[in-house]
């Protein structure tokens, strides 16, 4: 019967170990808080390791216990990986981007939690800790057991930290929401997309969306449109058409199936056009 | 959950509870301290009229475990005043006509008034996202924008700073 705000990660493994399967992991703990709680806690929100963020060799790293709105803040989030700085400034409110982590959104699971569907378009990874002290890097696309529901299990595991590689030059990434409001509202859809180009034409492209499946969903036949291709504006509607597509679930208390099709198609197009934008922009070092 | 020990700094002075760690800190900060300006809407993070201040940063009292704060501090409406000297910001708001019924206005100076510390000379744009995390009810959210702009007026001016 506890709640420990722990030192470091090692002292967090051994705490889970010690408590058999009774303590759980908490962050920003801004989602968990309105549930019942159990009983013994231990607290990663203010660790040294959790929370920073750096670049080494093009390679992005960013603490699981970073918060929103530092992630949203920092200048080199937003340069080398716009996404998620997007979405991060639209989560919840100021007061709940103070306080929610980047780790939190992806092991709270939700299917449209906006960072994850950032972190899922930019190619991240998720480095996991055990208590047997393995540490598995797995894509964040693949933590999802369910809807809410996730792969991780916050009795014995932590994850530490996000990665993926930075946009570099002729790479451009972008999100974007649609939402009753502009703060304190859960999006009807979102999207995110990372294109990499070469001479205008297109040679990556990751195009992300949610709420499709319980996990943020590639749609990969939209993707394709796109492979090798240099854009003209004839492709734009075909992009959103192919998006459209895809099935998706309706909801009595947010919108029907048809509008979200409609929105994720829609959402797709523009998200696609901006991160082609901002990676021809970033091509040759230019901005 | 057993009570726990808690040292945090509240509204500058060192303070120690012996708390329920899970409890959230509105309930401790209103239930066990007695300070009521800060208010319980809904209980959930969607309204800020919990708004207090965590290490100067604004955040939703109702979702901080009151465990949270050991070592922080933590700063709400009532440290605005100066015994029956109300902050200029709470002027503005009484100047500008920027309260109604009452009752979001403690959470939207705390937001304002962490605006006004890291921004001096803020855009009207800026302080609508300032309090893009309180709601308020009466939808006086004009007015509340002119009283916020108002006291950086008066921080621009000179007359005022802290």
């Amino acid at each position: 019967m506890s709640y420990i705000i722990a030192s470091d990660l090692n002292q967090a493994l051994q705490i889970l170990r010690d408590s058999k399967g009774q303590a759980r992991v908490i962050a920003g703990a801004t989602d968990l808080f309105l549930q019942t709680l159990p009983a013994e806690l231990v607290d990663l929100a203010g660790l040294y390791e959790t929370t920073q963020l750096e670049e080494t060799g093009g390679l992005l790293s960013i603490g699981s216990a970073v918060t929103h709105a530092s992630a949203a803040r920092s200048l080199l989030i937003r340069s080398q990986a716009a996404a998620l700085a997007e979405a991060c400034a639209m989560i919840g409110s100021p007061q709940v981007r103070n306080i929610g982590t980047i780790g939190g959104n992806v092991a709270n699971a939700a299917p449209a939690a906006d960072a994850a569907v950032a972190l899922v378009a930019l190619g991240a990874k998720a480095v996991i800790t055990d208590i047997a002290g393995q540490t598995r890097v797995e894509a964040v696309e693949e933590l999802y057991a369910g809807y809410n529901r996730s792969t991780i299990d916050s009795s014995s595991e932590i994850i530490g930290r996000l990665l993926f590689k930075s946009c570099a030059a002729g790479e451009g990434s972008a999100f974007m929401r649609f939402a009753p409001r502009r703060a304190l509202a859960l999006p009807l859809v979102n999207a995110a997309a990372r294109v990499r180009v070469s001479g205008r034409r297109i040679e990556a492209v990751r195009l992300v969306a949610a709420p499709v499946k319980p996990a943020p969903t590639r749609l990969f036949e939209t993707e394709a449109l796109l492979q090798e291709v240099i854009p003209g504006p004839e492709i734009w509607p075909k992009v959103e058409e192919a998006a459209a597509e895809v099935e998706v679930r309706g909801s009595m208390l947010r919108c029907s199936e048809q509008y979200r099709r409609h929105l994720v198609g829609t959402l797709a197009g523009r998200v696609l056009k901006e991160a082609y934008q901002r990676a021809c922009a970033a091509e040759g070092g230019e901005t | 959950m057993k009570k726990q020990t808690i040292n945090f700094e509240l509204n500058g002075e060192l303070v120690e509870v012996h708390t329920e760690p899970s409890g959230s800190l509105l309930h401790l900060l209103r239930g066990q301290l007695g300070l009521l300006g800060t208010k319980e809407g809904c209980g959930e993070g969607e309204c800020g009229a919990c708004t207090v201040l965590l290490d100067s940063q604004p955040v939703n009292a109702c979702l901080i475990p009151a465990a949270k704060i050991e070592g922080k501090q933590v700063q709400t409406i009532e440290s605005l005043s100066k015994g029956d000297t109300i902050h200029f910001l709470q002027e503005s708001f009484v100047e500008k006509g920027a309260v109604q019924c009452g009752f979001c206005t403690p959470g939207m100076v705390m937001s304002a008034y962490a605006l006004l510390k890291a921004n001096q000379d803020p855009t009207p744009v800026e302080v609508k996202e300032a309090i893009s995390g309180n709601l308020c009810r009466c939808s006086g959210y004009k007015q509340i924008e002119e009283a916020v702009l108002d006291a950086a007026e008066k921080i621009d001016q000179g007359s005022r700073e802290d």
